[in-house]
């Protein structure tokens, strides 16, 4: 397997939902939520149900769009993200977890990165009182877990999508490295890849970089200004996250997103304000932050990205029943 | 009946009598005129300035070496790139914001012929709340769709731009985001001619957010997101409709430009400042954190429905805003009661890229919807070269403060 290549759209849904490729995707899938809620399950972690509408979603980043939905003369959103819910949840429990739908209008120009999709799922996790660095441990042991559970379960189809199990070898035996979004900015420049230095790491970069590992590996400390308000800033350098992605190696690029959380009142306010939000817009959030969230950190993990790269499948479409690209009216 | 003359009579007589709704303009107005600062305000230290050709001009006798022969007005250039979109001259089309006057069909008509000449436009940041975006069964005319259209079809390849405004209050209406994901807006995204413009306040009224005057029915639908007053009186049909002005501090404009540029990688940022006392280091803010241009809107710039007090008595003058932002090499992007060639080529040697046409621009287009802006745009530009090949100069990059004089300047300086 050398990673995914440049696919084509979608066929129709017949051909798709018949195809032995995609039923052995969804089988590969189906092997890794039961593993996701196996390991999560054994180690604490409470699932809930996500809401899948509410007055605000997560602040849209990287030009994605938000669904509107008419609730009885309220303009409501779908979720493109439950983050605020998960924060919310801990009130109730220390570790939970969703296996949560979102709904993104992603830029056109995401229809071709074979890893966007408008409808996609994420593996949602929130632990109270984490730091970055417990939470890292969380989704490192979690991929792991459903890497191994997913190959011992799903041999046959893994070997029908003609993915090699050696892929596997050093992310079950070694720890993921942990890289500053500094160091992978340089490292990028000196491939003559053209990274801005306060920016997300572009999609090209994340594949870039993500095709010379061997193992999945962490992205730590991006810059303020390149994600929302809720991912917390650190004390101790100001202008730096207490976030993280998630890189997947041999090109599959990121699979998962997190960090601590900004979660102190008037903070919130102030990060709503750099992110160009209107706090009037969170009203119910605010009002539970202003008498006490507690200080958390977490991740979402994108479902069909994990499974795209267990499956070892071109694109991240494969990876949905009903797959909806950007721009492309799909049922 | 008592009288004072040395007072304002009139005034303090017709807010005896009509309360609040005569701190505005008269409303009856509202729909029909463009606001903006009177031009007897006594604020315009830049009409008063004068250019003064100089008597030996070296930079002739260069350009005669180029062309071997005597050069004429003709040969001073005006293309020039502003805010990373190339223009045939220094001169942009301004929003309009949602006044009524810009609906009916002038938006399209100014949209069409800004497209025609090659010239940037910039769209107001209330224009979809008000207006609609154009899509899912909303009228395309004077919808933001409709005005991006309208430009798009008639631009010529490899010139102009389209610069789309959002506001803290439009956050919610996500126009950017609604923009960069149309389909319709595609061939500008990839020919790199497609901004988003932060818009941080407005000429005509410094520290407010915009207004406008409603219905009272429109204003029922609009509640939950913005402040509407019985600002005319309970007996009148209408209402005004404030938006917040925002909050802004250094660090917050820096992250929001960042955030700016990772959302939307592939348009450029621009960010308007209103004419604030510390516009020279908002600015250097703004181009510092990477800002593509920096529009400031000078106290006399406006179309939209301001209070009188801040029509008249609020915020810097242009030519003020310009001493105060000073040299720099970024893209400085200048409005304020621009119409013609004069004032356009002040702003420029005082250190602007470019001037924008907001009231004159609407105005043009209401006398002739299909020749008039593009005959008003060739008239200043007529103008920019007679007077730039006036001063012995070919390029309006060599344009200095030096080819203008300010008649209080020189007593200060005496």
């Amino acid at each position: 397997m050398t990673g995914p290549s440049a696919a084509a759209l979608p066929p129709g849904t017949r051909e798709h939902l018949t195809s032995p490729v995609t039923q052995a995707a969804l089988r590969i899938q189906n092997s890794i939520t039961a593993g996701t809620r196996e390991y999560l399950g054994m180690n604490g972690f409470v699932e809930l149900q996500p809401p899948l509408i509410g007055p605000v979603t997560d602040p849209g980043c990287r030009g994605a769009k938000q669904v509107d939905v008419d609730y009885y003369g309220h303009k409501y959103k779908m979720m493109t993200s439950v983050i605020l819910y998960k924060q919310a949840s801990l009130l109730a429990f220390d570790k939970i977890f969703y296996v949560a739908p979102n709904v993104r209008l992603e830029p056109l120009e995401t229809s071709t990165t074979g890893r966007h999709l408008v409808e996609f799922t994420q593996i949602d996790v929130e632990v109270a009182r984490a730091s970055r660095e417990e939470v890292l441990d969380v989704a490192q042991g979690l991929l792991r877990h459903v890497v191994a559970h997913t190959l011992r379960e799903s041999k046959v189809d893994l070997s029908t999508l003609g993915r090699d199990p050696e892929a596997f070898t050093a992310l079950l035996e070694e720890d993921f490295e942990r890289m500053t979004h500094r160091e992978a900015v340089s490292r990028l420049q000196g491939l003559r890849h053209g990274q801005s230095a306060d920016a997300e790491i572009d999609w090209q970069g994340e594949r870039i970089i993500s095709e010379q590992t061997n193992r999945p590996f962490f992205i730590v400390d991006y810059p303020k200004g390149s994600r929302g308000f809720t991912d917390g800033e650190s004390s101790t350098e100001p202008g730096v996250l207490r976030n993280f992605d998630l890189i997947a190696s041999d090109g599959f690029g990121e699979l998962c997103s997190g960090g601590e959380r900004t979660h102190e009142y008037r903070r919130l306010i102030e990060r709503m304000r750099e992110t160009g939000e209107n706090p009037a817009k969170y009203a119910w959030y605010l009002d539970l932050a202003r008498e006490g969230l507690p200080p958390s950190a977490g991740f979402g993990m994108g479902l069909e990205r994990v499974t795209r790269y267990i499956a070892g499948l071109d694109a991240i479409w494969q990876a949905n029943a009903y797959p909806k690209l950007p721009g492309i009216a799909a049922p | 009946m008592i009288t004072a003359r040395q007072l304002p009579e009139d005034a303090i007589r017709a807010r005896a009598r009509e309360g609040s709704a005569a701190i505005f303009p008269d409303v009856a107005g509202y729909g029909r005129s463009l606001f903006g600062a009177d031009v007897d305000s006594g604020t315009d230290e830049l009409d008063r300035a004068r250019i003064v050709p100089p008597v030996f001009v070296p930079r002739r006798l260069e350009k005669m070496f180029d062309l071997a022969r005597e050069p004429v007005y003709g040969d001073v250039g005006l293309s020039t790139v502003l805010g990373g979109f190339t223009a045939p001259s220094p001169v942009f089309l301004c929003a309009f914001g949602s006044t009524q006057v810009a609906g009916s069909g002038l938006g399209i008509a100014a949209s069409e012929q800004a497209g025609r000449l090659g010239m940037p436009m910039v769209i107001g940041e209330n224009v979809v709340p008000m207006h609609g975006y154009g899509r899912m069964g909303e009228s395309a005319e004077d919808g933001l769709l409709g005005r991006i259209r309208a430009y798009a079809d008639a631009v010529p390849d490899g010139l102009g731009g389209v610069v789309v405004q959002q506001s803290t209050e439009d956050a919610d209406a996500e126009v950017w985001n609604l923009v960069y994901s149309d389909p319709s807006a595609t061939k500008l995204l990839e020919t790199g001619r497609l901004a988003f413009e932060l818009k941080v306040g407005q000429g005509a009224k410094p520290g407010l957010g915009g207004m406008t005057v409603l219905s009272r029915t429109a204003a029922g639908e609009i509640a939950e997101q913005y402040t509407v007053d019985e600002a005319f009186g309970k007996e009148q049909a209408m209402v005004l409709r404030s938006s917040s002005p925002g909050t802004f501090t250094g660090e917050i404009l820096r992250q929001q430009i960042h955030l700016m540029r990772n959302n939307y990688p592939r348009a450029r940022a621009w960010v308007k400042l209103h004419p604030g006392r510390d516009v020279g280091e908002a600015a250097r803010v703004a181009w510092a954190a990477g800002a593509d241009a920096v529009t400031v809107d000078g106290a006399e710039g406006g179309t939209g429905w301001a209070p009188s007090v801040f029509l008249d008595q609020v915020g810097l003058p242009l030519v003020e805003c310009l001493r105060r932002v000073g040299k720099h090499d970024a893209s400085l992007l200048v409005s304020g009661r621009i119409w013609e060639g004069a004032r356009a080529l002040k702003c420029l040697a005082m250190g602007a890229s470019a001037v924008g046409l907001g009231r004159a621009a609407l105005l043009a287009v209401d006398e002739d919807a299909a020749e008039g802006l593009v005959r008003l745009v060739r008239c200043l530009e007529l103008e920019l070269r007679l007077l730039t090949s006036a001063l012995g100069k070919y390029d309006l990059a060599d344009l200095t403060p030096d080819d203008l004089w300010f008649p209080t300047w020189t007593e200060q300086n005496e």
